[in-house]
């Protein structure tokens, strides 16, 4: 998805992990996701350069659907479709 | 689809070592992994319950004269200690710890009692090899 189409995404729930280092965030993203149904949408903000690898790859492996990443001043905003 | 299997020899007991342990199996916890720790002679003495996550009492693997850094850093990048993220790992997947017999008696643990609370039982090598062989991931740290 384009940033412009991410920004505007209905997300179901924005897990902030911004305060914590690896493997905190992808922690925060699998609890957090445990907490929305099929077909809604996970928001992970983190300030952790690896998270932008991390997961991805962690829900391309559980079968979510990764829909992007929007670059913030000092932190990203990860997307993820259950 | 089961979960995959993942099997970890813990032999350490320094705390970098175990640290690093704890950030690996988070990772197998987010994975939903069923994980085996067989603790081995050396990490028997950190999950000592007189022991455990208190750092005074364990050593670094490497680099021991800069502990004193390597603790501040954990600290300020708010990375759990060794014991938390066993714990945590045990809250999200199947995490099972084992605690190898003969290691426990090398440093006076003979019961699960002498252990911190997040080991399962008490068992010996066979358990682990088997399941070694059995896992889709093996790891000795």
């Amino acid at each position: 998805m384009t940033p412009e189409e991410l920004k505007n995404l209905k997300v179901d729930k924005t897990v902030d992990a911004r305060g914590t280092s690896c493997p905190g965030p992808l922690l925060a993203a699998k609890k957090a996701i445990g907490e929305i149904k099929d077909s809604q949408i996970l928001e992970v903000l983190s300030a952790d350069e690896g998270t932008k690898k991390d997961i991805p790859k962690w829900a391309e492996k559980k079968n979510y659907k990764y829909l992007g990443t929007i670059e913030e001043s000092g932190y990203f905003r990860i997307f993820v479709k259950k | 689809m089961a979960n995959k299997k993942f099997c970890l020899g813990l032999f350490t007991g320094s705390v970098d070592k175990l640290t690093a342990a704890g950030v690996v199996l988070s990772g197998a916890a987010a994975m939903d992994m069923d994980v085996d720790i067989y603790v081995l002679l050396q990490g028997a003495r950190a999950f000592k319950k007189e022991i455990g996550d208190d750092a005074s009492k364990l050593n670094m693997s490497e680099n021991a004269e800069m502990k004193a850094e390597f603790m501040e850093s954990l600290k300020k990048l708010k990375v759990k200690t060794w014991l938390e993220f066993f714990r945590e790992a045990k809250e999200i997947t199947n995490v099972k710890i084992h605690m190898c017999g003969l290691a426990g008696k090398v440093w006076g643990g003979n019961v699960l009692e002498d252990f911190v609370d997040i080991v399962d039982d008490i068992v010996g090598i066979g358990s682990y090899i088997n399941s070694a062989a059995e896992a889709d991931v093996s790891l000795f740290i």
